[in-house]
């Protein structure tokens, strides 16, 4: 039983890993191949799960219908929501533009899922300006040097502040979009590689622990 | 009367005779003598282009002195011995040298004194099938003149087995390699110093918090799929959670944006249920299926955490725009909480918003910390010498390449900047 729950999976992970790292010093058809029959793999396995997420989906919602639990009334959107775009998908044959315009699938597209996604979007606006209030409370040192960076990018992105910086310092014959390009590409630039080198370092190795079997949590214990 | 008649004689005869003149034929203009026979241009070859799947041409040739600003190098290829030719390429003589072909010194030996080009074969005869014989002429013309041509030449195209450009990557991959089994060989032996990393001390008093209040956890794993590395870590950190959750018997919910991430993140939480002697407490609807939108599933968790308010909120794995949309959502809610991402540009929104950050590589190693086992933990040894042979490399190679220009050694700064870079 271990052979077929460990040592099986554990040696697909390997082989599989092992190629798809070959492959990338491998230019070949052969090499090629590989890489795109396992995106084909994926793809498929991806399908089938989806419908194992949709079946989830419905589960949920059905439940906290049937329960009435709090917030219960929002459930009944995603069925409203679900069948909103999966009815005209059906009678239109997912087609959702013919050359006599939109179809009702195009129309539920453009004036249902858009109009929803932008308000969603919309709403990160506002969030940002709660955020930033957040961060501009200065707690400690290194918050002081965010509120002075970032104070610094506002006063020079809005033509006030730079009529303010020019009045202020303009005998420092330093401009503020020199002081901005100083910051966006030294001190963030400089931040910003050291994290994503700290990041594809980690990548690696997380990489090879899976690959050569010494990271096994998601194959569950004995 | 007849002096009329004269008149109109005299006119008629001028226009007669403009007709007769202008009916001759005109003299043939004189012909321009057929262009003496162009010049050969000696010493152009195709061959399979290196180091590549087999579907382009690498012409070369030796740059002529001759070459003035307005020579203009056409290049045409086909299928056919004769005939057929399609222009490839067109460039002027200043453009494609040899010494400028981005391939570092020990994958290429182009000089200044000759041209180099690639040819992508399938932008102009579709896929290209192995072993086809494909010929190449290339002329060169002064202001639309032509002034040189070579004799067609054919090549055949095969697959290479070994991109020799990426030698460095692999030497690299190797020494780490190498590394990596050292350090899981003496994590063996004995114990090694791993240093605190306060985002994840904090777990333990979130999902404690959680149990003192009765309110439940909630855990996102991210908006990648299940092959990706941040997705992997999320996992791996969700059992250390589900297992703490379980033995303080808490609640935690994990809304997913992946049914991938989704199938296994039950698989994880099941097991750490198990693992933590609490089978019973587990629950089949700790994890469920949101959304694959990016804004409905985010519309749909702030849902949740404005209607059930959390005590704790994780965020680990890959966030885009959404992460701040949850991060503030939790925040305002009063909910502990403890992101990690490798998402750098999300990283400044849930410092503002979170309790902890866990940075991009400290996401990798926080199922090894929570772990605890020595065989994980000694790859963060790993991520430290690989951190380590980095740093070492920038300031070297900072001096060395700040020493070359001053001395103008242009080799010098060339195998350096070679060496470093990624093809």
């Amino acid at each position: 039983m271990k052979f077929i729950k460990k040592t099986i999976p554990l040696l697909i992970v390997f082989v599989v890993g092992v190629l798809s790292l070959i492959s990338y010093y491998v230019p070949h058809k052969t090499s090629v191949n590989f890489i795109e029959l396992m995106s084909k793999w994926e793809n498929i396995v991806s399908a089938f799960a989806f419908l194992l997420g949709l079946i989830s989906l419905f589960f949920s919602h059905y439940h906290k219908i049937s329960r009435k639990v709090d917030g219960w009334g929002y459930s009944i959107f995603v069925f409203i929501g679900f069948f909103a775009i999966i009815i005209p998908a059906i009678l239109n044959h997912g087609k959702s533009m013919t050359a006599a315009g939109p179809t009702s699938l195009g129309w539920a597209y453009s004036s249902i899922y858009t109009a929803l996604s932008g308000t969603m979007f919309a709403v990160l606006a506002f969030y940002i300006v709660s955020t930033a209030y957040r961060s501009f409370r200065i707690k400690s040192k290194q918050a002081f040097v965010l509120f002075v960076a970032a104070f610094v990018l506002i006063l020079g992105k809005v033509p006030l502040g730079q009529i303010i910086w020019t009045s202020v310092l303009g005998w420092t014959h330093v401009t503020v979009s020199t002081v901005i390009d100083w910051i966006m590409t030294v001190p963030a630039v400089a931040g910003k590689r050291g994290i994503m080198i700290g990041i594809a370092i980690g990548a690696i190795v997380t990489s090879f622990k899976i690959i050569f079997g010494i990271e096994r949590q998601y194959l569950g214990k004995d | 009367m007849i002096k009329n008649k004269a008149i109109c004689t005299l006119v008629l005869s001028i226009f007669t005779a403009g007709a007769v003149f202008a009916a001759k034929p005109v003299p043939a203009a004189k012909k321009t003598p057929p262009p003496a026979s162009v010049a050969a241009i000696s010493g152009f070859t195709a061959a399979d282009m290196p180091y590549d799947v087999g579907g382009a041409a690498l012409l070369r040739w030796p740059v002529n002195p001759a070459d003035t600003p307005d020579t203009v190098y056409t290049v045409y290829t086909s299928t056919l011995a004769s005939g057929g030719w399609v222009k490839a390429d067109e460039f002027a003589a200043s453009a494609n040298i040899g010494k400028d072909v981005d391939m570092p010194f020990w994958a290429w030996d182009g000089s200044a004194g000759e041209h180099a080009l690639k040819v992508e074969l399938n932008s102009f005869f579709g896929e290209v099938p192995p072993e086809a014989s494909y010929h190449f002429r290339i002329s060169s013309s002064e202001k639309g003149k032509l002034a040189a041509e070579s004799l067609p030449v054919e090549m055949t195209t095969k697959g290479n087995w070994f991109r020799l450009d990426r030698l460095n990557n692999l030497v690299l991959l190797v020494v780490i390699i190498i590394v990596f089994f050292w350090a899981v060989s003496h994590a063996k032996r004995k114990g090694l110093f791993i240093r605190r990393i306060a985002g994840l001390d904090a777990i333990e008093e979130a999902i404690g918090r959680a149990t003192e209040m009765g309110k439940p956890i909630f855990y996102l794993t991210g908006t990648q799929p299940m092959s990706t590395i941040s997705t992997i870590a999320s996992t791996l950190i969700l059992g250390e959670v589900a297992k703490k959750v379980a033995q303080y018997d808490s609640y935690i919910k994990i809304p997913h944006y992946d049914p991938i991430v989704m199938t296994v993140c039950k698989e994880v939480v099941k097991q750490s249920y198990m693992e933590a002697g609490r089978p019973d407490s587990y629950r089949e609807d700790h994890n469920f299926f949101v959304s694959q939108d990016q804004f409905s599933y985010a519309a749909s968790v702030d849902g949740m955490l404005e209607r059930e308010k959390p005590a704790a909120v994780f965020f680990m794995g890959y966030f885009s725009a959404e992460a701040l949309l949850l991060a503030e959502v939790g925040a305002t809610n009063g909910a502990i909480q403890i992101a990690g991402t490798d998402a750098e540009g999300q990283l400044p929104f849930f410092f503002t918003a979170c309790d902890y950050t866990l940075i991009g590589e400290e996401l990798y190693a926080a199922g090894a910390y929570l772990s605890g086992e020595p065989m994980l933990k000694s790859a963060l040894k790993v991520q430290d010498f690989g951190k380590l042979v980095v740093m070492l490399s920038v300031f070297f190679g900072i001096i060395a390449v700040a020493i070359g220009a001053k001395m103008h050694w242009d080799s010098l700064v060339h195998v350096i900047l070679n060496m470093f870079k990624a093809y």
